[in-house]
């Protein structure tokens, strides 16, 4: 947790009555929305908060939306793994290469530019449908905010401290462990936060790519089987644990939220 | 290029002699009537005249050719003969866009599954109609050229479009007749003798067969004939030839449609009918209007072939076709809803596995879901007003199901 230091008892009690004062306002317009507004519309009217957090109740007790969870961030933790192999490398050499860099700049602003969904038709061709595609959406869409984060970790070390550290005797694998480790790490680790938002957000319908389980998947076959709480429900489900892995993430890795996004 | 200006003239000969039939028809019908029977069918009739305003009407469509009839129907103005102000149709992705649609009410008209429109009525409780079959038969399954039976598909994973389709319910009849058993989570076997079922969007099959991801798919065409034309895959068997033409598509609209006035339903199916006839009587002349209408996105070679390549020699040494004396189509045409298909397909899907809900099924009683959910004497005076069955190949008004997976 990070602690800031203006923080006391009633600053935390203010902080917690504003978000439950947001939280219920949100619920509030939701409720609107499905209730009123569109109260006639036979799909919109079925994913009220009403419909929805129950449907999500029921399908975290029966274990369906348990399993399809655990097929998400299974999927989730492997595309990102290969984006970290992919893109920390690539990264650091972009990073500590001049030329390198001036001439895959172009290559790669292209790339990471192009919305992962627009691979689709290009990513069943080549590996079909199942997991495998899958998993390159979620690596091609994750490995460019590392590479671009590992990058600028690299080049953020001063060389006045490198030339500091060098005159001062240090070898080549002290300057590394002691001068630029914590200059990067600090940015990869940013970097991965931001992948991991958009590796979620990329997961939902990468699922819709004739798997079998899996939230995108959950979505998906609600909406197929006319079952719009049960789709309320999903998003929900979503929502909530695309929050939870980031509030993870940052309690982890100590990524303070204000630098980082 | 001269091949396209010949499409082009073949077009409009083809509209022209469908508008003739539309407005010729009722006079004609008016000319031998006499008899009290046909004179209540011409007040039904497409295009009495003088033409009764039916107002806008808007149409939902998959880019399948199942969705022929009415978009024919647009294209030749069978629509326009009958009072409608017809919008260009609009196309949907999938078929949970267009339920989704329909719902909202943003379109009038839509072809959907006949398990759906099942689904809907019983399972959403939502006031639809089927008013007409689109067409009978349609489909295939297709397979990857290594498999050369059904039994071969143990192990494999077969794609269909929509747990509610009469793809999912004739795959696993098939199965089932072969030994092998669906499944819908985990991995098949071979040695359990288990098939995996698994969603795919129909644009996506092809590629996905091709790739070796799946060994089969089952879908409408033209992705069957598209698999064909691109080599991709081969027919395995036609679903005509499991269960002899059966309904895939029909036509739905909501009961606020059918009680807004000026006869509405009538006038649709009858244009429906006609657009039917139209289709069956030139269907290379119905491949380059939904080709070059821009209605659907395939090749027009694939189009056609879905069409017209049918009862041929390579499907009946190959075993696509085993029910040769069937005399079936690839795809036909004809708009009336046989009450026993209804029944067997209700009874039918009580049998399928599902990945969702299903459990309103056991509360259907199969005999009484045809007359709650579809509006059959439309089609019925429709037919009349149309030339009667023998025009539409049919023989009698009731039929007994056959199905021989």
């Amino acid at each position: 947790m990070i602690v800031r230091p203006d923080s006391s008892r009633k600053e935390i009690l203010r902080r917690i009555g504003a978000r439950l004062v947001a939280l219920v306002a949100s619920l509030g317009i939701w409720w609107l929305a499905s209730s009123v507004i569109w109260s006639a519309n036979p799909v919109i009217s079925n994913i009220g908060p009403g419909d929805a957090i129950p449907a999500l109740w029921d399908g975290l007790l029966d274990g369906d939306l348990v399993s399809d969870l655990g097929s998400s961030l299974t999927r989730l933790s492997i595309g990102l793994a290969i984006a970290f192999i992919v893109g920390l490398p690539l990264g650091l050499a972009l990073g500590s290469n001049r030329l390198l860099e001036d001439a895959s700049t172009p290559i790669v602003n292209f790339l990471r530019m192009i919305s992962p969904l627009a691979w689709a038709p290009i990513v069943i061709v080549a590996f079909g449908i199942g997991d495998v595609p899958v998993l390159f959406l979620i690596a091609i869409t994750a490995v460019w905010p590392i590479a671009l984060g590992t990058a600028a970790g690299v080049k953020a070390v001063s060389p006045a401290l490198k030339e500091l550290a060098e005159s001062l005797g240090a070898s080549r694998r002290e300057r590394l462990r002691f001068v630029t480790s914590p200059v990067v790490e600090a940015n990869v680790l940013t970097a991965l936060r931001l992948a991991l938002g958009v590796a979620w957000i990329v997961l939902v319908p990468a699922e819709m790519l004739g798997v079998d389980s899996g939230l995108g998947y959950a979505i998906l076959n609600a909406r197929d089987q006319l079952d719009y709480s049960a789709l309320g429900g999903g998003v929900l489900l979503i929502g909530i644990t695309g929050f939870v892995i980031d509030a993870l993430f940052r309690r982890l890795f100590r990524v303070d939220p204000r630098i980082s996004m | 290029m001269s091949g396209i200006h010949a499409d082009r003239r073949h077009f409009l000969k083809f509209v022209a002699g469908t508008g003739l039939l539309a407005t010729t028809a009722p006079s004609v019908l008016a000319a031998c009537g006499g008899s009290s029977q046909s004179g209540a069918v011409t007040s039904l009739a497409a295009g009495t005249n003088p033409i009764v305003d039916r107002g806008a009407i808007r149409i939902g469509y998959l880019p399948i050719t199942d969705a022929s009839p009415l978009l024919v129907a647009h294209a030749t103005g069978a629509l326009t003969n009958e009072g409608f102000a017809a919008d260009s149709p609009v196309l949907f992705r999938s078929w949970a866009d267009l339920v989704e649609a329909f719902q909202a009410e943003q379109v009038d008209v839509v072809h959907l599954l006949m398990p759906l429109a099942v689904q809907l009525r019983f399972g959403a409780k939502l006031p639809v109609k089927v008013v007409a079959w689109n067409h009978t038969n349609g489909s295939a399954l297709t397979a990857a050229e290594r498999i050369n039976s059904v039994s071969d598909l143990a192990g494999e994973t077969v794609a269909i479009p929509f747990w509610w389709s009469i793809h999912n319910v004739v795959l696993q009849k098939l199965l089932r007749a072969n030994g092998l058993t669906p499944i819908i989570a985990g991995d098949a076997s071979r040695s359990d003798g288990t098939v995996k079922l698994v969603v795919v969007p129909p644009a996506d099959m092809v590629p996905a067969l091709a790739s070796g991801s799946i060994a089969a798919f089952i879908v409408a065409d033209p992705f069957n004939a598209l698999a064909e034309v691109k080599d991709a895959g081969k027919i395995l068997r036609f679903t005509g030839d499991v269960w002899r033409d059966h309904a895939c598509c029909v036509t739905v609209v909501s009961e606020n449609f059918l009680a807004s006035g000026a006869e509405k339903g009538q006038g649709l199916v009858n244009a429906l009918a006609a657009s039917q006839l139209a289709i069956a009587d030139d269907r290379s002349a119905a491949a380059a209007i939904l080709s070059d209408g821009g209605y659907l996105p395939q090749p027009l070679a694939a189009i056609e072939r879905a069409l017209t390549h049918y009862a041929t020699e390579e499907y009946f040494e190959s075993g696509a076709i085993v029910n040769r004396e069937w005399s079936s189509e690839r795809i036909g045409f004809q708009p009336f809803a046989f009450p026993s298909y209804t029944e067997k397909l209700v009874s039918s899907l009580k049998e399928t596995l599902i990945d969702g809900d299903s459990s309103f099924l056991s509360a259907l009683d199969a005999t009484t879901v045809h007359s709650e959910l579809v509006a059959d004497g439309l089609a019925r005076a429709a037919i009349e007003a149309n030339g009667g069955l023998e025009r539409f190949r049919l023989a009698s008004f009731e039929r007994v199901e056959t199905i021989a997976p």
